[in-house]
This record gives structure tokens, C-alpha cells and sequence, in this order.
């Protein structure tokens, strides 16, 4: 029963972390997730792409070059890992839209579309085209969000500003979930007398309960509504951290915060604890195995350095395109800059090559050959390594009773 | 300091209790590293705002970066208290050890001066908010010295905290009882408030002074070999991060090494054998608040764990609300808004459990939400003394 011994201990809070977390829960073992802070997913649209390289994501995936580790997963797996998702999403009151077979599109806050696999059914009703013509309801001193950017690209679209007393995302979203706010705005709207085809908002329509929020909006409107994903804070982003969360907790998983690994115990081929700083005695947690879910370089995965590149758990040996003149693509805004490809390569599974440890398992961004924004595949690769990595290590976990 | 490690990707906004409600607070980014960069020691400080700041700590727990903006506004929030002259306020809830002494000491008096109109209306003249109930003060105290309950090997300091010691020393003296039933020899040492009050006061040397006081004591303690044990979480985050933290107590970095949040304190003597206690049932469904200082604490939910393994028990665990109290912060009458508004949120899911009863390491967080939700508010080690059939009486 000791508090610092677990089965597992999942590094990383993210899709990958949480997903392999509550699967690993399901399947009876005692785990535990360690994480310096909230996760980069708490930063991203709340939408799930798959490989946004072609309509089908499968295709998409099928054609990605031959290193990718999409390749590591069977196509069984992959689909089971969305089924997955979408059947743990619907439990946490989140539900997701969209199919495997067919990528769709999301408005952006530009006004551009961003294409994506399965979003959250508040995004649903987004337009798939330019001929929809939208009225976009925004908030009064709203920084994260400038309806203009979407007036200026889209023929028929106009905006109202609806004044919520309050100017930030985090702060309108929690009033949403207030059904005297709820009713102000409803009365609001309903005076607008809105002619457009849909409603757009940003994506502010509450924190626990937005797909509610936004069904009855559409109801009493008598219009589809959707939302647009905004720049962080980006409460999509933070529905699904929270949701995957909540589902791990339920399978009985712990979760310690402000957790930066900063050393390991090991023993020949093993890991047998990762430490934290600690003002006091030495703060660790021993584990059977480990999951490394860090991410690449803003998830805190990897550190680049003028040199080379260091990953930041356990320093396993970091794949690089190569020289450091191969990092960066002279053109910013190029989806092909090298450094895209940094990451660590595993075996067939889940655990890092080259390197001697036999009960680490890699999941999502901290994988090599990603290049994740040119293939638009972050969290559909995060959430299938996550299953890859879920099941070699229950077969290691099991073999080694 | 660590505030240019700050990205800006505004995850402790959205994570911080007081942003949310309070519009007059710029949030741990701007209060924190954003508002830092312009701070010069050369200048005198200017932000009364940073006293808006609860000091629960959720933004460092959740930053994705390691900055620890609450220390930031910590350290700003000393630095305005010293170069301004304190408020009453402040200087009252800083000398919350002192009040409260004199509180128990007449008791009877207090209460009934408390709990009336005309006593609410004073208190409320002198910027305290009576929203929830004033803690009742309790006439008998924890009393000091050996308890002879126990001849164990292992030697345990109790380092109870003011809340227990003034208002709940029913709670104290049967976790007490609890360690007694481990095989453990407790023993009561000479203490004083931890300091955290002062130090949310802005009012550092006050902290400093309680901090060195109780740093003697309980340094004997354990040159004698003892273990020290806290119940509170708040009392255990100040002696374990900010004693040699913040406050610079020569002391701390040993007294830390041996303090021990009282549920690890359990499981460590569980998992060395030592103790092997039988936990029987109790039927009912109870929703666990985790205090925001356990979660600071870096130990995980220790008092989950042991709670885990009793028989009956359905314990829903509730992480991501701050109750608002704070310690002093919700009884400070501009705060009062604030801290109604977080409790609310905290308590409005915790009702849609239908538990019976609110579990709650930490004695401000109980009074805040019992106050709000009509629910009683118990301390785990209550739930444990239960199950073991560990009462006061002999």
C-alpha cells in the first residue's frame, strides 16, 4: 500500500500520458502519473488530427514516409484507439464528432479552415466550405479573439458584441455554466433577430458542460451554432485535458503535480524510481515500469541546445536530422524544418532503441520522425502509441509476475 | 528567480481560483512574472493587488514551465508589507496565534460575543467577515508534554497547529489516540503558530520570529530522535517549503527531512511492518476535498490511500476546487465576494454527490465549506479513528 510504489508511473500529462494511464487502470494495474505542470493538450484546440495530409486520415497515414511511427501501429489499433477516445469522451459528457475515414474541417480563429479527424460536437456544425454565410457572437474586451480576421476572409459574415461583465476567456466560460447568464444572453440573442445560416462563438460556451451549452443555444436559436477554437487560453484544449483526466482518475489512477523528474534510480537493465526536487528527504517513486509521455520541446520532452539535443527524463539517445544546419528551414512559416524530426526512436515495442532500459515505454510527441505539424497528426499518433505502449507494457508487466 | 522561464502560455491563469471571480485581480501571470520584470528592488513597492493573491499555489502546480508565480507574489507581497505601514486587518490575522490564544483563554466569552448581531457587526467595523460561522474557540487546548499512551520504539513529535489547538482539540487529541494505536510514542512539543498567517500578512519578520521559535523546539525534538508529524496541510507546506524556503530558518532543511504529513507518517509505519492496523467497515459515501497545500505538499493524497482500504467507504475525490477560505484570506471583509464565489463552485459540485459527509485534511478548508454547505466537514483522521473505533473517551 506503500504511497510511493506503483505498478506504473505514466511521465507526462498529456493525450499519450493520461490515455496510457487509464488504460494500464483498466487493466488492474496500480498507477501513478507524474507531471511538472498542466499539459501543452491544455494549449491546443481540443481537436483530435489524425493525419491531415489526405481526406482519409488512413490513407494519409499509409503514405507517410517509411520512419514515421505511425508505421509501429497496425491500422486495427489505430481505429480501436479513436473508438476508444470517442466512447471515453461520450462518458465524460464531452462527445466527439467525426469518422476515421474522412478528415473535415474546423473554422480557425483567422477565418481559415484547419483540418482535423474527430472534434468536439460543439465544433460539429463548423462549415465545411465558404458558401454558409455565419453571424459570429464575440464578447465585449475579449483579447484572445478578433472576429475581424474571420469578416475580412468570409463573404456573408457579420458579428455582434455581446458584453458578459467579464473579459477573459476563462472567466466568460465559467459564467456560461451559470444559468442566469445563460438566460441574459439567450434574451440578448434572441433580440439580435439573426438572419445568417449558422452561429458561430468562440470557444468560450462554458468549461464542464459545453456540449449542453451549445445544443441548447442551437435549439432556442433554431440555427446550428458552433465554436471557434481561440489562441491559448483555449478552453477546448482544456475540456479534454480535464475530461481524460477525470476518466483516468476514475480508473483509480493518482496524479502528483508539480513533478518534475529530475533523477532516476536504476539497476542494470531496469529503472526502479524517477526523484523530484524536494526541500525535505528525498521525494521518489518506484515503479515496475515507466511511460515516457513528455512530448517534444514545449511539452518539455526535449531540450535543444546550440549542439545537440538532450532528451530530459532518462537522456535516452535523441535522433536528429542532422548538423544543426539541418534544424531550421530558412523559410518560418515552412512546415519542414528538421528539428520537427527530433525525438527518440523506439523498437517495434514501444521501447527506445539504442539504449539498455527494458522497462521504459514511449508514447505521442517524444517520438521520432513525427514532424507533427507538417503531417497534422499530434494527437491521433499520441493517443495510438498510447495504446502500442499500453499493451507492450501490460505484456512486460504480466510476463514479469 | 525563475520568471523568465515563463512562456506566457496563461495554463496558472486559468488554473487560479481568484482570477476567475475577481476581475480586480490581474491573474498569477501578470501578478506574477509578467508584473516581476518590471520590479526593481530600487523602488518602492506599489501593488497593494498582490494581497488579492490566496496564496493557494495552484499556478505553480499547474505550470507547465516550473516558474512558481505565487512565490513571486509571495515575496512581493513581503516586500509591500515592509514598506508600508499594515492595515489592521493584516496586522490582526497576522497575530491570528496571539487572538486566538486569548480567544481560548475566554472562551465562553468569545463565543457568545461571536455568534451575536451586535459582536458580528463589530467584527464586520473592523474589516472581518462573518459569512460563514467564527470558528468556535475552544476553552481546553492541546496540553503539552509526553503523552503516556504508548510505549512504542518509535518516537513521534506532534506538531498539531493553531486550528486544532484553539477550536477543534477534540481532532487533536484523538489523532493522538490514532498514532497511540500504530505503536507510536507521541509526544506534544512546546509550539507556536507556524507562521503562514504572518507571512500572508506580508508582515515577514512576525513569520520569521514564530518560525525560529518553533524551528528550536522541534530541532531538539528530533536531535532526541523523534519524527515530527503534522495533521495540518497548510502548517506542513510552511515547515517544509518555506521554513527553509522564504523564511531562512538555519534549521530548516534538517526539520524538513524529518516532518511527515501524519497519513504518510501512517503508511510509512504500515509498510515497515511496524504497525498493522485492522480497518473496519464505515458505510457511508463521503467527498474527499483535497486541500490546494496538499497537492503543494508534492506526496499525493496520502490520507486517500489509507482511506482506500476500508471496508464501506465510497470516497469521490475532488481536486480542482479551491474551497476560497485560504486561512485568514476569506475572513478579510473585501475578500468576502471572492471567497464565496470559489466556495460556492467547490461546493455546488460536491453536493451533486449526495455524500454524507466533506473529508478535509485541512481545518479552514472544512469551516469554509461546512459554513456553505450545510454538510459536516470531518478530518480524515476522524474517518480512520472511526474505523478503528478510536474515541476520546477512556
Amino acid at each position: 500500500m506503500s504511497v510511493t510504489e506503483y505498478d506504473v508511473v505514466i511521465i507526462g500529462a498529456g493525450a499519450a500520458g493520461l490515455t496510457t494511464g487509464a488504460l494500464l487502470a483498466e487493466r488492474g494495474f496500480n498507477v501513478a502519473l507524474v507531471t511538472t505542470g498542466e499539459p501543452t493538450a491544455c494549449l491546443s484546440t481540443g481537436c483530435i488530427d489524425v493525419c491531415s495530409c489526405d481526406e482519409n486520415p488512413l490513407t494519409g497515414i499509409k503514405n507517410l514516409p517509411p520512419e514515421h511511427p505511425f508505421h509501429l501501429v497496425d491500422e486495427k489499433t489505430i481505429r480501436q484507439s479513436l473508438n476508444y477516445f470517442q466512447t471515453v469522451m461520450m462518458d465524460m459528457g464531452m462527445p466527439y464528432a467525426g469518422s476515421i475515414e474522412k478528415n473535415r474541417s474546423v473554422v480557425s480563429a483567422l477565418g481559415t479552415f484547419k483540418t482535423s479527424c474527430l472534434v468536439p460536437s460543439t465544433m460539429e456544425a463548423a462549415p465545411q466550405n465558404n458558401t454558409d454565410s455565419i453571424h459570429i457572437v464575440t464578447f465585449k474586451g475579449i483579447k484572445d479573439f478578433y472576429p475581424g480576421y474571420i469578416v475580412s476572409r468570409r463573404k456573408n459574415t457579420n458579428f455582434s458584441v455581446f458584453d458578459a461583465g467579464v473579459y477573459s476567456i476563462m472567466s466568460i466560460a465559467s459564467r456560461f455554466e451559470d444559468k442566469n447568464f445563460f438566460e441574459r444572453f439567450i434574451i440578448w440573442m434572441d433580440k439580435l433577430r439573426i438572419d445568417e445560416d449558422k452561429i458561430a462563438l468562440p470557444a468560450v460556451a462554458g468549461l464542464e458542460s459545453a456540449s449542453e451549452i451549445v445544443n441548447s443555444i442551437a435549439v432556442l436559436m433554431g440555427k446550428p451554432v458552433f465554436e471557434i477554437p481561440t489562441i491559448p487560453p483555449s478552453m477546448p484544449g482544456r475540456r479534454l485535458f480535464n475530461a481524460l483526466k477525470k476518466y483516468f482518475r476514475k480508473k483509480g489512477g493518482a496524479i502528483y503535480w508539480a513533478w518534475p523528474v529530475v533523477g532516476t534510480e536504476k539497476t542494470g537493465k531496469l529503472i526502479e524510481a524517477v526523484t523530484t526536487h524536494s526541500e525535505g528527504r528525498p521525494n521518489s517513486i518506484n515503479a515496475r515500469a515507466f511511460i515516457l509521455g513528455t512530448g517534444s520541446f514545449v511539452g518539455g520532452g526535449l531540450t535543444a541546445t546550440r549542439q545537440d539535443i538532450t532528451e530530459n527524463v532518462f537522456n535516452l539517445p535523441v535522433h536528429i536530422s542532422g548538423p544543426r544546419e539541418t534544424w531550421f528551414d530558412n523559410d518560418y512559416f515552412s512546415l519542414n524544418h528538421g528539428i520537427g524530426r527530433a525525438g527518440i526512436i523506439v523498437d517495434s515495442s514501444m521501447r527506445p532503441a539504442d539504449s539498455p532500459w527494458n522497462n521504459i515505454f514511449l508514447c505521442g510527441g517524444i517520438l521520432a520522425e513525427t514532424e507533427i505539424l507538417k503531417n497534422g497528426c499530434g494527437h491521433g499518433l499520441a493517443l495510438a502509441t498510447a495504446h502500442a505502449a499500453a499493451q507492450s507494457c501490460a505484456e512486460y508487466l504480466s510476463h514479469e509476475l | 528567480m525563475n520568471y523568465e522561464h515563463c512562456i506566457r502560455c496563461t495554463i496558472c491563469v486559468e488554473n487560479c481560483p481568484v482570477f476567475r471571480v475577481n476581475p480586480d485581480f490581474p491573474g498569477p501571470k501578470q501578478a506574477g512574472p509578467d508584473a516581476q520584470r518590471f520590479r526593481s528592488e530600487k523602488e518602492k513597492a506599489q501593488d497593494e493587488w498582490v494581497f488579492l493573491c490566496s496564496q493557494c499555489k495552484r499556478c505553480e502546480m499547474a505550470c507547465p514551465c516550473g516558474v512558481e508565480p505565487a512565490q513571486i507574489i509571495l515575496r512581493e507581497q513581503q516586500r509591500y508589507g515592509k514598506e508600508h505601514p499594515q492595515t489592521a486587518t493584516h496586522l490582526l490575522f497576522a497575530n491570528n496565534y496571539y487572538l486566538s490564544a486569548l480567544g481560548s483563554l475566554t472562551a465562553p466569552l468569545a463565543n457568545k460575543f461571536a455568534s451575536t448581531e451586535t459582536g458580528k457587526n463589530i467584527l464586520r467595523k473592523i474589516g472581518i467577515s462573518t459569512y460563514i460561522p467564527f470558528p468556535k474557540f475552544s476553552f481546553r487546548t492541546m496540553r503539552q508534554g509526553k503523552k503516556n499512551l504508548n510505549k512504542g520504539t518509535k518516537k513521534v513529535a506532534f506538531f498539531y497547529g493553531c486550528f486544532i489547538n484553539f477550536y477543534r482539540p477534540d481532532i487533536g487529541r484523538k489523532i493522538v489516540r490514532l498514532l497511540a494505536a500504530m505503536n507510536v510514542d507521541v509526544v506534544l512539543p512546546p509550539q507556536w503558530c507556524c507562521g503562514l498567517p504572518a507571512l500572508g500578512n506580508g508582515n515577514l519578520a512576525l513569520a520569521k520570529y514564530f518560525a525560529q521559535k518553533n524551528a528550536s523546539s522541534l530541532s531538539d525534538y528530533i536531535d532526541a530522535g523523534y519524527d515530527i508529524v503534522y495533521a495540518c496541510t497548510s502548517c506542513g507546506l510552511c515547515i517544509l517549503h518555506d521554513y527553509p524556503g522564504i523564511m531562512e530558518i538555519p534549521q530548516g532543511k534538517k526539520i524538513a527531512e524529518s516532518s511527515y504529513n501524519l497519513h504518510e507518517y501512517i503508511i510509512k509505519l504500515i509498510n515497515e511492518g511496524y504497525a498493522k492496523p485492522e480497518f473496519g467497515k464505515v458505510r457511508r459515501k463521503i467527498a474527499y476535498h483535497i486541500p490546494c497545500h496538499l497537492r503543494a505538499l508534492k506526496i499525493g493524497y496520502p490520507a486517500q490511500k489509507l482511506m482506500a482500504t476500508i471496508p464501506g467507504l465510497e470516497c469521490e475525490i475532488f481536486d480542482d476546487t479551491c474551497c476560497g477560505l485560504s486561512g485568514s484570506y476569506g475572513f478579510k471583509e473585501n475578500n468576502e465576494f471572492t471567497a464565496i464565489q470559489i466556495g460556492n463552485r467547490a461546493v455546488s459540485l460536491i453536493k451533486k454527490t449526495g455524500a454524507k459527509n466533506i473529508v478535509a485534511d485541512c481545518g479552514s478548508c472544512r469551516m469554509q465549506l461546512e459554513g456553505l454547505s450545510g454538510i459536516t466537514a470531518l478530518d480524515p483522521a476522524e474517518i480512520l479513528c472511526e474505523s478503528l473505533n478510536i474515541t476520546n473517551q477512556k
